[in-house]
């Protein structure tokens, strides 16, 4: 039984602990941005990454909370029933809006008390691919009434449940109090820099809203406090909304940054991903063989490019196979290049016919069949999501690679084209140039412009912080203490990331700037 | 109804009896030292939920006089009253009595933060307050001065703990013994009076200072740590050489709203309502400060006041170049003189008269009684546990100024909690704390026992986390059942009258929300009210109250079968409606911080050497503050949450403990029930 909690599921607990931080939860708000504000609180089902981050064969996504059951039957296809308590099933795991078919994994189904927090729960064993784990974490925020939990959120409520037992619960002080040093020293590294300043901003200039908002509720019977301080606080309030919801679009370049671009290598069986790797991570990671289809999972590996963190697939050849493992290899390829952030299509150049029109009608069927179906008026490649390869070049005589470069650069509506050889490392470098800018633009500079979201976490409470600034500019006229209470709210979520605020701040503040006597 | 008052010439018969009948007895439940705010609240509070109560005051014609400003409630602190007045206790009640200009503050900016506020009658009050304590049954009021504060010797098993035995007054030969004492004596301990240049001990002008064996009990024997704090009130000013023409006249309500949830009148009628007058200071004032500024040593002092009504000496110094504002306010019916708020100053008389000269509306004016600082001691109230009993010494409660805080309504909110609870204590039942998430009596007794205090404490709705739905319309709701069937300091007649009401609003609620119209329907039957056009769902009456133009009278007239028996709650249900997304919304976080205040914290821990894992800096905050709930600890400035954990992680522990012990003994509940049975049987065969 389940709740019999032994040290390795403590460990669980402890992984729960450091993950829970790093759930991306893009999809949590914009479901309900136009939900009225009551929505927000009654997000009480939480979900998080429960294993590791980081390459693994299995991850575990928990979810605790009444809307768990809801969760699994949206998500693993049960319409009208659950599963038996207790006991794993195989399911394919859908997006719940989406329909499409995320992975294929465990699930189990824990109904309270019988639970690691004493609630409805539900775990989600699926491939430990970071592709997967970001969708399946996003879908189950696309669920109404789920949220991604806080920092030791599940053990808070096995605790307050009555799950932990004493013995299985010592020491978690300890740990809690590391989780906190980590997060302090983690926020310090974060808050000193722009991001930091940021959001440091944005959190005083509010604070300064509420505190202007307060003293005209507070004290503007008896004193002289001026309704141009509510003015003030409705420029102040609009221009913190604008910038954060500019600050929200930034297409996760941030996120991306933090937790490394998905490049994906893929391309016809033998073409030389798997060679090319090996070369980029100049270790022989991947097996390389003459043999057609060698390669039959996806291996992955971390590369720095630059200084942009990337995290490289190679996937197996895609060709139609009798092989039942083969064919996996290619059901799994072809999703995770739709997953890529960045394709990197490699094509042999001895395929590739010499006559310039029929190469590049050549190549771009290739590229149609290679890369996820683009919507039918759009024959261009999206140049910042795909990198033609074509590799093997050393075998091709000194004229005819020249030739062949000059006339593919020429050939419109073609991805930006590499010639190498990874056998030479003849026009690498090139490549590396080409991929470095590809990534960096995927990322964005983080030094130019605007400091970027790095953290989902941060992107859920900003998104609550702006929907709760509504709710200050719904009310302002009509009741204003319900309008303050916006203004509170908001500066409660973004205090989730700078730090708490207390009433005392605030009342500090009116003092500060009024002159306050009966 | 307003309770009929027996004429004053009976009340003081009754009194000198009272006197006399005392004499016989040496032994109370509860001892309350001090007739003000706090004092008053404390020892009718005590009486009402079964107590033996004696309330000492020095004069007993001070008991219930409003020493500074002649005014009750206002924007967090009518809050107060209401609730008060919710648990029965009396400042409600005599605020619509001595009431002569009512008005609600913040009007405009939603009914969780309305104000209701009125100027007073300063002789009406004090009768008010003086007829209700004399007639309470179990009260006696005693003249006298408090020479020692009675205390056992420190328990050898508990090293500074001591015991409560009573007291014993100044000429008194024999001791007066009680289980409980309350000291709710204001600014009296060791207060200093400041005019000008001079000094002199009291805690208010006209008043014999009191003792110095009380602050020394306290201090010495009793080892609490206490503090300084100054305060001020304004010269008072006659009327007649007043030129109002050039002040702005500020009219009150056109229809007096009561404090009190049993009253519906006030004793004032509409029309008998005095104004009250708006004027502003000039830079003719600043200069007086400034040039006076070398003859004022309270001003020097760096003893902390009060950051919300300062001095004009300290308004001028710390925001110069600005006028401010100056209300002239009427003193009581018959009175000649007007209270000037905001001009609170302690300068030698002579420079007092020059300041306010410099005027417009006062260029002539006479002054009555000049304006004077106080200073006074306040023992630091993290000291006390949330019944505000101090943690060291069992059966001492603390209430009023001499916990730190500044206010009428901040004094009878803790008087009556004190009371409260030193009945309970004398009967041996445990100790209530009301929840900062159920009432503002609850966030000021628990800002001031787990945060302390560092000037005057005073309410403001900023600092009711859960504002919304702690609001000065649903205060019965919130406090009159839970006093009448937990506390048992509410009458039968206001808690007959609070199920009423809660009742009727719960059958009005599910009434509007099963009647669910479409749009279309709605604008049909309420053309009045603006539906948006695209809108094209089904609405119920609950959701169109919560239009801005939508009234309760309005669907009441469209529905009157099934809504008109309810309209005498129709501002009650138009706010209930409003707010109610926004309650259930904080509900959550409610029932979370409930829980965490659960888990109380034992309060003989050895913080110091207790076996878990805490940083050094993290005890010694615990072993500061003592918190008494896990609740409180999470909001100590400092502790960490694996503080919290470990603590928690403690309380499980003993709490199993106790489980297992009380298992051994299981006569200890049925003790317990047995005291509550007596008490109640005690209650019943007294009249009411």
């Amino acid at each position: 039984m389940f709740p019999r909690v032994g040290r390795g599921m403590w460990r669980a607990a402890v992984l729960t602990l450091t993950s829970s931080r790093r759930t991306p939860a893009c999809r949590l708000l914009t479901t309900r941005d136009c939900t009225p504000p009551s929505a927000l609180a009654d997000a009480e089902t939480i979900f998080s990454l429960s294993s590791g981050h980081g390459r693994c064969g299995v991850a575990v996504v928990r979810v605790s909370g009444p809307s768990s059951a809801t969760a699994l039957q949206c998500m693993a296809g049960l319409t009208h029933h659950l599963p038996p308590p207790r006991t794993a099933m195989l399911r394919s795991i859908t997006d719940p809006i989406g329909k499409e078919v995320l992975d294929r994994g465990l699930v189990i189904w824990f109904p309270a008390p019988h639970s690691f927090t004493g609630e409805d729960s539900v775990e989600f064993h699926i491939h430990g691919g970071s592709a997967v784990i970001t969708a399946v974490l996003q879908a189950l925020g696309s669920v109404p009434g789920m949220r991604p939990a806080e920092a030791g959120e599940f053990t808070r409520r096995a605790f307050q449940a009555g799950k932990l037992g004493l013995t299985e619960v010592e020491g978690l002080g300890d740990l809690i109090h590391a989780e906190t040093e980590a997060q302090r020293r983690q926020a310090l590294r974060q808050m000193s820099g722009d991001l930091g300043r940021l959001y440091q901003d944005w959190s005083h200039r509010l604070k300064r809203c509420l505190a202007h908002v307060e003293a005209f509720i507070d004290f503007s019977e008896d004193e002289l406090i001026e309704d141009g301080v509510l003015n003030q606080v409705d420029t102040s309030v609009s221009c913190l909304r604008a910038e954060m919801e500019q600050h929200l679009k930034d297409e996760r370049k941030g996120e991306r940054l933090r937790s490394g671009v998905q490049v994906v290598i893929a391309g016809a069986t033998n073409a030389g991903k798997s060679s090319l790797l090996n070369t980029l991570c100049q270790r022989p990671a991947a097996i390389v063989s003459p043999i057609a289809g060698t390669t039959r999972d996806i291996v992955e590996t971390a590369l720095d490019i630059g200084g942009f963190p990337v995290l490289l697939s190679d996937t197996a050849g895609l060709r139609d196979s009798s092989d039942l493992v083969e064919r996996e290899g290619v059901r799994r390829a072809r999703e995770r290049v739709e997953q890529a952030d960045l394709t990197l299509v490699v094509v042999d150049c001895a395929h590739v016919p010499t006559d310039a029109q029929q190469a590049a009608a050549f190549l771009q069927g290739h590229l149609r069949s290679v890369l996820p179906a683009q919507e039918p008026t759009d024959t261009a490649f999206p140049a910042d999501r795909c990198l033609l390869v074509v590799n093997k070049t050393d075998l091709l005589p000194e004229g005819e690679r020249q030739k062949l470069d000059t006339e593919l650069r020429q050939v419109p509506g073609l991805p930006p084209v590499c010639l190498i050889s990874c056998h030479t490392d003849e026009g690498l470098q090139d490549f590396l140039t080409l991929l470095h800018s590809s990534v960096k633009t995927l990322c964005g500079d983080p030094l130019s412009g605007g400091p970027t979201l790095t953290q989902a976490r941060h992107r859920a409470h900003l998104q609550q912080c702006v929907a709760a600034l509504a709710q200050y500019k719904m009310y302002r006229d009509t009741d204003l203490a319900l309008a303050a209470e916006g203004v509170r709210l908001a500066l409660t979520s973004l205090g989730r990331i700078t730090g708490r605020v207390g009433a005392e701040e605030i009342l500090d503040i009116i003092f500060k700037d009024f002159c306050i006597g009966k | 109804m307003l309770k009929k008052k027996p004429p004053v010439l009976r009340h003081f018969l009754s009194l000198v009896s009272r006197r006399a009948n005392h004499l016989a007895r040496q032994q109370y439940d509860v001892i309350v030292v001090g007739g003000g705010h706090a004092g008053t609240e404390a020892a009718a509070a005590a009486a009402r939920v079964g107590a033996e109560t004696l309330l000492v005051t020095q004069k007993i014609n001070t008991i219930g006089a409003l020493s500074c400003n002649p005014s009750l409630g206002g924007v967090g602190k009518g809050q107060l009253v209401r609730e008060v007045d919710a648990l029965d206790g009396l400042c409600g009640q005599a605020g619509d009595w001595a009431g002569i200009h009512f008005s609600i503050l913040n009007r405009r900016k939603g009914p969780a933060v309305w104000g209701p506020r009125a100027q007073l009658d300063r002789q009406r009050y004090r009768e008010f307050i003086q007829s209700e304590l004399l007639s309470t049954p179990r009260l006696t009021v005693l003249e006298g001065s408090v020479e020692e504060l009675l205390v056992t010797e420190p328990d050898t098993a508990e090293p500074g703990h001591h015991r409560v035995t009573g007291i014993r007054l100044v000429n008194g030969s024999h001791p007066i013994s009680a289980s409980s004492v309350i000291l709710t004596t204001g600014t009296f301990l060791s207060g200093s009076l400041f005019m000008g240049q001079t000094t002199s001990p009291g805690g208010r002008i006209g008043d014999a200072p009191s003792s110095a064996g009380l602050s020394h009990t306290l201090r010495e024997r009793l080892g609490l740590r206490t503090g300084r704090l100054r305060t001020g009130t304004p010269p008072r000013i006659v009327k007649d050489s007043v030129d109002l023409s050039l002040a702005q006249i500020h009219p009150a309500d056109s229809h007096p709203t009561p404090f009190s949830f049993l009253n519906k009148h006030t004793r004032c009628k509409p029309e008998e309502q005095l104004p009250c007058y708006l004027t502003s200071t000039t830079p003719g004032v600043e200069r007086v400060v400034r040039e006076s500024l070398h003859l004022n040593h309270h001003i020097h002092e760096d003893t902390k006041g009060p950051r919300y009504c300062p001095s004009i000496e300290s308004r001028v110094l710390r925001f110069p170049g600005r006028s401010h504002q100056v209300w002239l306010e009427p003193e009581g019916v018959t009175s000649d003189l007007l209270y000037p708020q905001g001009l609170s100053m302690t300068m030698p008389p002579d420079l007092q008269l020059r300041l306010i000269r410099e005027i417009p509306a006062l260029h002539r004016a006479e002054i009555y009684t000049p304006g004077y600082g106080v200073q006074y001691d306040f023992v630091c109230p993290t000291q006390l546990s949330p019944a505000l009993q101090v943690k060291s010494t069992q059966g001492l409660f603390l209430a009023g100024q001499i916990n730190g805080t500044t206010g009428y309504e901040e004094a009878a909110a803790q008087g009556l909690w004190a009371g409260v609870n030193a009945a309970r204590c004398a009967f041996d039942l445990p100790p209530l704390a009301l929840s900062r998430t159920e009432s503002y009596i609850g966030v000021l007794v628990d800002d001031l026992v787990s945060r302390g205090v560092t000037e005057p404490y005073r309410m403001f709705t900023s600092r009711a986390e859960f504002r919304t739905s702690l609001r000065p319309d649903n205060a019965d709701l919130r406090l009159t059942l839970k006093g009448f069937e937990e506390v048992g300091c509410v009458s039968p007649l206001r808690y007959q009258e609070a199920v009423r009401v809660r009742d009727s609003l719960q059958d009005a609620l599910s009434a509007l929300q099963t009647l669910t119209l479409s749009t279309h329907k709605w604008r049909q039957k309420l053309p009045d009210v603006c539906i948006s056009e695209n809108k094209n769902t089904t609405v119920s009456g609950v959701e169109l109250l919560q239009y801005n133009d939508a009234s309760f009278e309005m669907l009441a007239s469209a529905f009157p079968e099934s809504l008109s028996s309810y309209l005498e709650f129709s501002q009650r249900l138009k706010i209930e409606a409003v707010y109610k997304p926004h309650c259930d919304m904080q509900r959550k976080e409610i029932e979370r911080i409930q829980k965490e205040e659960n888990m109380s914290l034992p309060q003989d821990i050895d913080y110091l050497s207790l076996p878990v894992s805490l940083s050094q800096e993290v005890r010694e905050i615990l072993d500061r503050v003592r918190p008494s709930t896990l609740g409180a600890a999470t909001r100590l400035q400092g502790i960490t949450p694996a503080a919290v954990v470990n603590l928690l992680r403690y309380v499980r522990n003993t709490e199993q403990k106790e489980r297992r012990t009380h298992r051994n003994q299981p006569h200890r509940k049925e003790e317990r029930e047995e005291r509550e049975e007596e008490l109640c049987a005690r209650k019943a065969s007294l009249p009411q």
